[in-house]
């Protein structure tokens, strides 16, 4: 049951990850034309893979730890 | 006659409790926010954002590292009291409590708001008294609950943030696979962007998304091992809001709605553009938003106007009973009467502070909705205040307590660094330069300097764009200054200076309240040492 909340999380951070990338890779096509106008977008998608990759290490602690 | 052991709160709160305990205080935030920058910063409300999210990021890694250090419920004014003093401890306490007071009335206000979405004659523009009166109810429901120790459970906070935390990455994936248009953004910034003044009211609206970092330190107070846990749920709690506010903004800046939305001429508008002088849409923003979202918004619609409305209310319950537990806290340290310390005897309830407290909303309540309730007052408040409404008047007292407040805990954690560098840091903020301070070593937190500059930076935007705020702010604090130097003249305690505290035996019974007993072994070998270097100078 614990792992099983575990992965849940586990898939739920590399969904965050994905969802970043995405973004990031939505986004930065129009940095030509939207020059600086990106840069919320960017630290959008940048804090998305952050989130995700810190809820992941923490994951990977625990089951380290297990 | 053996002693009576002090009642202390119990250590239960899980990780997840201590992140929904913060969810659940600064979540609710974007929920009031985003109408309100939209509506000020136009095509560059997600630059507001960002600016105050970088701030609030700078902000939550020291509450993160100060909570963790010094695990007390007094959360900033204590870190403020132990760095700069009693009297700036005060006033940094003083602020807060005017944010709490705030938060009682704004959430319930926007949980009214928000209600309106489904219930229309709580609309504030067409019925102004069942709008006041109803949210009356709530503040003095809150109170009445507060008194007689009725409070929502850590489970259900839980619960609620969970649902909401789900709803909203919800909202925004599929907001942004099938809405969001980044050329649409792109044109929206450069076409729309606002003037400096606008920008500087947008950037000073938006850090009210990011307010009630208290809850950090309030959840360390009841948490176990909090030096381990806090930090990592307050990562996660600082990133997942950041995340959310700026989402927001850019989605809400790059959407194609659903169903067209047109003006009062028939001309297609943009989502954004529903938000400037119209009080009713900047309440509930949120919930338009989301029912903007293709196929998901006809869902939508109907359960996020009723799932912000209740995290609102859990929100404007939090400041009932967090401005109870400030005003507790500095009583404590005597920089409040004692009065506010009695516990009523059938209730067990700190009831005096809970009912002073929530008078105190409901003077605020008075005020932001005169002009709505009185054409008389309409007329001054537009003729004085540039025609503010009741939600910017909360909203500027909000932005200036949370600014006042921040900067003294920017302050305070640069001063605890150089004068107690002998407490254990199980977090420390990155990027510090290492310095000798009276013969220790200590760290030079630059973060801390940024964050200061970039709180104080809007604490001047605040009194610059916000007339109420300008005058209301400094009032509170210059009036809340003389209440206490009255005080303390009265107890014969010093004016100015502070009192006389054995901050290491404190700090001691602090790590060993909270279970942290490797610290404090850690934390007294330090003292040891460092007396031992300072025996040996002497000599």
């Amino acid at each position: 049951m614990k792992n099983a909340a575990l992965y849940t999380r586990g898939v739920l951070a590399a969904i965050m990850v994905v969802l970043g990338v995405v973004i990031l890779v939505r986004v930065l096509p129009s940095a030509p034309t939207g020059g600086m106008a990106i840069l919320p977008g960017v630290v959008l998608g940048g804090a998305m893979i952050a989130l995700g990759v810190h809820r992941i290490s923490l994951i990977v602690r625990v089951r380290r730890l297990q | 006659m053996p002693d009576k052991a002090k009642p202390e709160l119990r250590r239960s709160v899980t990780p997840w409790g201590s992140f929904s305990w913060g969810y659940s205080d600064v979540g609710a935030d974007i929920f009031v926010g985003l109408g309100l920058v939209l509506a000020a910063a136009a095509g560059a409300s997600n630059v507001a954002f960002l600016f105050a999210g970088i701030v609030y990021v700078c902000i939550g890694l020291a509450y993160t590292e100060l909570a963790a250090t010094y695990p007390v419920a007094g959360g900033g004014q204590y870190f403020v009291l132990r760095g700069l003093g009693d009297i700036f401890g005060f006033v940094a306490g003083w602020a807060v409590l005017l944010d709490f007071t705030i938060d009682v009335t704004l959430f319930a206000w926007t949980c009214v708001d928000y209600s309106s979405q489904l219930l229309p004659i709580l609309a504030a523009s067409h019925y102004p008294w069942v709008h006041f009166l109803v949210t009356l109810g709530l503040i003095v429901g809150l109170c009445v609950l507060n008194v007689i120790g009725v409070r929502e459970s850590t489970a259900f906070n839980g619960f609620v943030s969970a649902l909401d935390v789900l709803s909203e990455s919800a909202i925004l994936c599929l907001g942004f696979l099938f809405a969001f248009r980044p050329e649409l953004l792109v044109h929206n910034m450069q076409m729309h962007w606002p003037s400096a003044y606008e920008l500087m009211l947008g950037i000073s609206l938006a850090i009210i998304s990011f307010v009630g970092l208290e809850s950090i330190s309030q959840a360390a107070q009841e948490t176990q091992r909090p030096a381990s846990i806090i930090p990592r749920t307050s990562v996660a709690l600082i990133l997942t809001i950041l995340i959310f506010a700026l989402a927001y903004s850019n989605l809400a800046l790059g959407m194609q709605p659903w169903h067209p939305i047109l003006d009062a001429h028939g001309h297609v508008m943009q989502f954004w553009q529903i938000f400037p002088n119209n009080q009713d849409n900047q309440g509930k923003a949120v919930a338009l938003l989301a029912s903007q979202v293709p196929y998901y918004g006809a869902f939508a619609a109907f359960y996020v106007p009723i799932l912000g409305a209740i995290l609102l209310l859990i929100s404007s319950n939090s400041g009932v009973f967090g401005s109870s537990r400030i005003a507790y806290a500095m009583s404590s340290g005597s920089l409040l009467p004692s009065i506010f310390q009695r516990v009523h005897a059938k209730f067990r309830t700190p009831a005096i502070s809970i009912i002073a407290f929530c008078f105190v909303a409901v003077v605020e309540l008075i005020f932001a909705a005169l002009p709505s309730l009185d054409p008389g007052a309409k007329n001054i408040y537009a003729r004085f205040f540039r025609g503010e409404s009741g939600l910017d008047f909360l909203a500027d007292l909000y932005a200036f307590g949370a600014a006042t407040s921040y900067s003294f805990v920017f302050i305070a954690l640069i001063a605890l660094r150089m004068v107690d560098p002998l407490s254990p840091r199980k977090f420390k903020i990155p990027f510090n330069i290492p310095i000798t301070v009276r013969g220790e070593r200590a760290e030079f937190p630059i973060i801390g300097v940024v964050g200061f500059f970039g709180i104080f930076a809007i604490l001047i935007f605040t009194l610059f764009t916000h007339p109420i705020g300008r005058i209301a702010g400094p009032t509170w604090i210059l009036c809340g200054l003389v209440f206490y130097l009255i005080y303390r003249a009265r107890k014969k305690l010093p004016l100015f200076r502070s009192q006389k505290r054995d901050w290491r035996k404190q700090q001691v019974e602090i790590l060993r309240n909270a279970g942290e007993l490797e610290l404090m072994d850690e934390y007294i070998a330090n003292v040891k040492a460092s007396d031992e270097r300072e025996t040996r100078a002497r000599t």
